[in-house]
């Protein structure tokens, strides 16, 4: 016989493995450590789309906006995430612009992309690639530690670059929405249950 | 549904004090939404209009790069710079942004800042390292307009400098240029904003901005001159330079100031025209407004007078000579010179006015007194004013007028007989002199002298005779004359050594 957890009725605690009946709603723990317990399938799948969803809309003003403001006496120039990358490219730093390239533009979108299926996939029940959609999971986690480079090439040039009137670097207004598209990325994948993505497969 | 046989685990924990609606997660992607709008929206405001402006190049404009500044302020920049369709233009598309708006007025005027080097100065220094920007000058019309003509060159006053501008007219630029200094007491207190030729080409038109505080002191008697240069006088109070400033010796510049500081007076309002004298002194000349044209007739050569020449009367320059006719009499086959001249007799002051006061009695002009002069005997004759350069002038003065040219009388005009001039004196005396100098027999004097060296060469050899010779009498009589000093100087010594040893004996004598 093999049945889900969820479908006897039980679950365990994240935290001590203590198993208790799936009873009631709202903010459950565990009875023994105290430790949240995952929330129930409708309640998750809300939150996570809700975090997507304002992910992507920060992903908009987070391209469109200046990134970095750069002032290398006698330019100025102010660039978003894309210019930036152009800029690097075509100033004969192709490998970063690549590594930029990723980290800034491909990983967020994908990162966003992702969770959108998982979430749409395991809200509608699909038995699609229950298995690769796991997967797709685990690499979202391992990506998400590494989705905040862009903020930190600027948080490092701002602190080093400071020669006063010859060369500084301001972090533009974009960079608050980046990190916001970041942050709540992060927070979605993490309230994602990759538990649902096996709903619908019995 | 759960399994009877999990009936007896325990229950999930649920803090429902704590619990929250699952919708209250929608509070985030509704804060993501209104901060997304509000950077939009700050963003949408701040893109301000969209202007294009043409210039004549794009030396030193690169697009997207190149800042549009008002009084050094970043207030936009070139976004696109295409060719215009008649290719003689360049079209540059400004972003302003939104504060920078209302810049965009009808009258705002637009450069490219380059560096520029003068004598006046060096400007745009910056742009050389930053790269050429584009200048704006603000305008003062509320209406805003989306294309400009851009100017060449950066305009000669902005439009928040305080002060007033006035205009030049002059025979010539000379070493006028655009921010030319303008100094009162030598002290800069303006410069040349535009300079142009007038229209029918004859005339050169400045204007000139005198600055705030200084603007009051142009008035409507002031004169405008041209300082460039400097001014050397030698008069009897010796050698005198003046220049308004080393930068005019070098830039040039021009100076103002008022003929008569005592005279009442009244501030010029902006835009009067005034007429630039070419020296200070032209300048402070009373204007002439009387003129009687002259006219003379001098059989001699007119060397050494050109047209401008003065015309000299009792030592004050009362005219000048405007034009010379040479012509030829048949009658009595000679060449003369009729010259034209104009006096201005109000140049003799008072004493005009008391020559016009005593004819105006009988009801004759200021012409007709004067032309009673000559009939007093006044005769003009040519003199030399400067032996270097042989540049002369007219003279009138009362002359022996025994050998008088008469002059051809003609309407209205003082004419005026002339005696041969002091140049064609002198001349003669010269020639007098040198025919004098050429009667001296230098060839005699010349033997004469010679034999007299001869003479004196042969007395001297005799003297050397003798004198020197081992046998001749002096030298004998030399030596004993020597011999008999040296005994008694012998004697002198034993004196002296006595009397050291005996100073006595001088009171009690020898013993």
């Amino acid at each position: 016989m093999s049945a889900r957890a969820s479908e006897l009725g039980i679950l365990a605690c994240p935290s001590c493995d203590l198993v208790m009946r799936d009873v009631g709603v709202g903010d459950r723990r565990c009875v023994r450590c105290r430790e949240p317990l995952p929330r129930a399938t409708r309640d998750h799948h809300v939150h996570v789309t809700a975090l997507v969803l304002a992910a992507a809309i920060l992903y908009i003003p987070a391209n469109l906006m200046t990134m970095m403001h750069t002032e290398q006496f006698p330019t100025r120039r102010d660039d978003t995430i894309l210019s930036g990358i152009g800029f690097l490219w075509h100033s004969g730093s192709w490998d970063l612009a690549i590594i930029v390239f990723i980290a800034s533009i491909v990983v967020p979108l994908v990162k966003l992309l992702a969770l959108v299926l998982l979430t749409v996939t395991a809200r509608s029940g699909s038995t699609w690639r229950p298995r690769a959609r796991t997967k797709l999971y685990r690499a979202l986690e391992i990506a998400g530690h590494w989705s905040m480079l862009d903020v930190f090439v600027i948080v490092l040039l701002t602190a080093i670059v400071q020669l006063g009137a010859f060369a500084h670097v301001e972090p533009g207004p974009a960079v608050i929405p980046f990190a916001g598209v970041v942050v709540l990325t992060m927070l979605a994948s993490a309230a994602f249950d990759p538990r649902s993505i096996w709903d619908g497969s019995r | 549904m759960t399994d009877p046989t999990f009936q007896d685990l325990p229950a999930p924990a649920v803090h429902r004090h704590r619990r929250h609606h699952p919708s209250v997660i929608w509070i985030v992607p509704f804060v993501a939404i209104v901060a997304a709008l509000t950077l939009g929206i700050r963003a949408y405001l701040r893109i301000g209009p969209a202007i294009t402006v043409t210039f004549e190049t794009a030396d030193g404009l690169e697009a997207g790069k190149s800042e549009v500044r008002f009084k050094n302020v970043p207030i936009g920049k070139v976004d696109r710079i295409a060719l215009a369709e008649d290719r003689r233009h360049i079209i540059a598309t400004l972003k302003l942004t939104k504060d920078a708006a209302g810049l965009a007025a009808r009258d705002t005027q637009f450069w490219v800042e380059r560096p520029r080097i003068g004598v006046g100065g060096v400007t745009g220094l910056s742009t050389i390292v930053s790269g050429a920007y584009i200048g704006v000058n603000a305008g003062a019309s509320n209406e805003t307009i989306e294309s400009f003509v851009g100017l060449e060159h950066p305009p000669g006053v902005t439009t928040d400098q305080r002060g007033r501008r006035f205009k030049l007219t002059a025979r010539e630029a000379g070493s006028l240029a655009l921010h030319t200094p303008i100094y009162l007491h030598q002290v800069a207190v303006g410069w040349i904003s535009a300079l142009e030729l007038a229209p029918d080409g004859k005339r050169v038109t400045a204007e000139v901005f005198v600055e705030h505080p200084y603007e009051d002191t142009v008035t409507a008697s002031t004169v405008f001159w041209n300082a460039s240069g400097m001014d050397v006088t030698i008069d009897a109070g010796g050698l005198r330079i003046d220049t308004q400033s080393l930068a005019t010796v070098v830039a040039g510049g021009l100076a103002y100031g008022v003929r008569d500081a005592n005279a009442p007076d009244k501030v010029a309002a902006a835009g009067t025209t005034f007429a630039l004298y070419d020296d200070r002194p032209q300048a402070m000349m009373r204007p002439d407004v009387e003129r009687i044209p002259t006219r003379m007739r001098f059989p001699a050569s007119m060397r050494g007078v050109a047209v401008g020449a003065g015309i000299d009367f009792q030592g004050v320059t009362i005219g000048a000579v405007d034009s010379l006719h040479p012509g030829y009499d048949a009658t009595t086959k000679a060449f003369y010179t009729d010259v034209d001249a104009t006096v201005f007799p109000e140049r003799l002051e008072g004493a005009f006015a008391s020559l016009v006061a005593e004819g105006g009695a009988s009801g004759k002009t200021g012409l007709d007194m004067l032309q009673s002069l000559v009939g007093r005997g006044l005769r003009a004759q040519i003199r030399s004013g400067n032996l270097i350069t042989g540049a002369g002038y007219i003279a009138l003065a009362w002359l022996p007028h025994d050998k008088a040219t008469a002059s051809v009388a003609v309407a209205d005009t003082w004419t005026i007989p002339t005696v041969p001039g002091g140049v064609d004196h002198m001349q003669e005396q010269v020639q007098e002199i040198i025919t004098k100098i050429d009667a001296i027999p230098f060839d005699a004097i010349g033997k004469e002298v010679q034999q007299t060296i001869a003479s004196v060469h042969q007395s001297t050899s005799a003297m050397h005779d003798n004198l020197f010779a081992p046998d001749s009498p002096i030298q004998s009589s030399l030596k004993t004359t020597l011999e008999q000093v040296q005994r008694a100087a012998f004697s002198l010594r034993g004196l002296a050594d006595f009397l050291q040893q005996h100073p006595e004996s001088l009171i009690r004598g020898k013993k």
